[in-house]
């Protein structure tokens, strides 16, 4: 549904995005991960026929964005990263506006924007002014934008951003829903949310792609088992560290302020065996927990594990 | 059939941004003080013209109004257009509308013909003042008629060399002292064609000048191609220059 190959683009002499290549099928619900200047929003913005790459070719639907570009911005919905909203209209107007856009025609048009009003929950507010909305109320609008054309392919510019956490967990709702039914691309910087929401995980850094996964894999992967914090009451962390070092499984321990942290290999689950050495030292475990890892961290983590697959195989 | 098929679906996204840029004017109180301003000078001129058929010297006519118009435009131009195009950059709509399945040039042509339209709206207002002079006198309707097609065509014009400054910038204001400084230079060129008289510069002033264009069509009430022809070819090159700029900014949003 979506083909990038070899997509470029410089902002003067800055490479903001690298040959990226990537492709993603009808149906699926994908995850842009990216810290900021990753270039995902670069990357939509040439989804969706807003700004041209210097090299490489983007495909929707079949249709080339640069060559036939009607035709394939005809497909897309695009909620970019800030919602664009003309205030001085209703919520009503806007969307029927932009689905005149979209070449949608009565009466077909007023009946699909009331139905897309009411899946994102802003029919009871039809009439007001968009100026009088509430930030949540403006991206549930925008993504009514997005929709109301029932386009193939919709892209997301990080749409959770700036909401409250109750308003955080009704938009992932409604955009699993949508995800149903459409081809969506999302771009956030939040791993769980690409666990709650996708199919699979693009995590791009420094314009390149760096890995793709399936969410529940990445995670494993990247927190779960593998790094976790331990905490005893009665030892030294220096004797903690010697008891776990030498377990089956145990990579590295670093002494902290507080206990020691400890790295595994990642396809092994190494706590049950630390946590059954300490018992058996008849020391006190107070805390055996699995280490958050910051984007940067995990950004860090893969493009270094990258380059080590890449010189163990070369 | 495609060629039609390919007009047929330019016109209807013509005709949908265009209805949408026009009744967003009427959202905000700017255009009603901007007309009210506009249409009371036009008022102000005018009286002038009554008073000069009360003393009985001249035949009845509009000059009077349409002659200082060139001037008013000079403000009213940039004051219209300056929100047009900027405003989308300001507010991060262009990227919905740039995004949409509609062409450059339409969105352009749309923008330009919007505030045309309401342009022609004020002066549909201001044909009260030659029907008031026609029920008073027995003026040369077709001074008035080539007056009011001058008028037109150079709103025209500056408004398209509006929507243009408009297209260069986020910030309205920028847009307004860009068109207002164009116009200005426009305007002080044709004055300098009154202190200039050397036979090669001269003509040329007047021949680029709007102003001796506008007064051509106004005072003279002929059509010459000529004059209406440089109008055109001025909304022309505006609006294929604004045309340029959006993709030009494409590349570097
Ligand atoms: N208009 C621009 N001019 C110059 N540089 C730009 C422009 N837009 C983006 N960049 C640069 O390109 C890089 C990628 O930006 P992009 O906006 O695509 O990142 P992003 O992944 O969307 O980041 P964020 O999470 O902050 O939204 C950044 O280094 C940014 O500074
Ligand atoms: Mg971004």
């Amino acid at each position: 549904m979506i083909q990038v190959e070899g997509l470029t683009k410089y902002y003067g002499n800055f490479k903001a995005i690298d040959s990226l290549s990537f492709y993603i099928d009808a149906g699926e619900v994908v995850g842009f991960l990216g810290p900021n200047g990753a270039g995902k929003t670069t990357t939509m913005r040439i989804l969706t026929g807003f700004m041209p790459p210097n090299e490489g070719t983007a495909t929707i639907a079949g249709y080339d964005v640069l060559d036939q570009p009607l035709e394939a911005r005809q497909r897309v919905g695009y909620l970019p990263e800030s919602v664009p909203l003309y205030k001085e209209m209703t919520v009503w107007q806007y969307v029927d506006y932009v689905a005149k856009l979209y070449n949608m025609r009565n009466p077909i048009r007023a009946n699909r924007v009331d139905e897309v009003l009411d899946q994102v929950g802003m029919i009871d507010r039809a009439d007001s002014l968009i100026s009088s909305l509430s930030k949540g109320m403006r991206q549930r609008v925008g993504l009514a934008q997005a929709l109301v054309h029932e386009p193939d392919v919709l892209v997301l510019d990080e749409p959770t951003i700036g909401l409250d956490p109750g308003q955080v967990r009704e938009f992932r709702e409604l955009i699993q829903q949508v995800g149903k039914e459409h081809t969506v691309l999302l771009s956030t910087h939040i791993l769980s949310e690409v666990e709650q929401v996708c199919d699979r995980v693009l995590i791009i850094h420094n314009g390149q792609i760096v890995a793709e996964d399936r969410p529940d894999a990445l995670s494993a992967r990247l927190q779960g088992s593998h790094r976790f914090k331990v905490k005893v009451g009665n030892a030294k962390p220096e004797a903690i560290a010697e008891v776990i070092g030498g377990l089956p499984g145990v990579i590295n321990v670093t002494s902290t302020d507080d206990g020691v942290e400890v790295l595994s290999e990642e396809e092994q689950d190494t706590r049950p065996a630390v946590a059954a050495a300490i018992v058996g030292k008849k020391w006190d475990l107070l805390e055996l927990r699995p280490l958050d890892m910051s984007l940067e961290e995990i950004f860090l983590e893969l493009t270094t594990n990258d380059r080590q697959t890449y010189e163990e195989e070369g | 059939m495609q060629f039609f098929k390919v007009i047929g679906r330019s016109l209807r996204s013509i005709g949908i941004v265009f209805s949408h840029e026009f009744n967003l004017f009427f959202t905000s109180p700017i255009v009603y003080l901007i007309g009210s301003v506009w249409l009371f000078l036009a008022g102000g001129f005018f009286a002038l013209s009554l008073s000069a058929i009360n003393t009985g010297q001249y035949e009845p006519d509009m000059l009077g109004m349409f002659s200082p118009m060139v001037f008013l435009m000079i403000f009213m131009a940039p004051a219209l257009t300056m929100r047009l195009v900027a405003e989308e950059y300001r507010n991060g709509t262009n990227e919905l509308l740039y995004t949409a399945p509609v062409r450059d040039w339409e969105v352009i042509f749309a923008k330009w013909l919007a505030v045309w339209a309401v342009f022609s709206v004020f002066m549909l207002i201001s044909f009260v003042y030659p029907l008031i002079l026609f029920s008073r006198g027995n003026p040369d309707p077709g001074l008035i008629i080539t007056g009011y097609l001058g008028l037109w065509l150079m709103a025209g014009a500056t408004l398209a060399l509006g929507v243009f400054a408009s297209s260069l910038t986020q910030y309205q204001l920028v847009a307004f002292f860009v068109t207002m400084g164009t116009l200005l230079v426009l305007w002080l060129a044709q004055q300098l064609t009154y202190i200039i008289t050397s036979p090669k510069i001269t003509p040329v002033l007047a021949e680029i000048s709007l102003v001796s264009h506008y007064q051509n069509l106004v005072s003279r009430a002929i059509i010459d191609p000529i004059d209406v022809g440089y109008f055109v070819g001025i909304i022309t090159v505006f609006l294929f220059l604004a045309t340029q700029m959006l993709s030009t900014r494409r590349w570097s949003s």
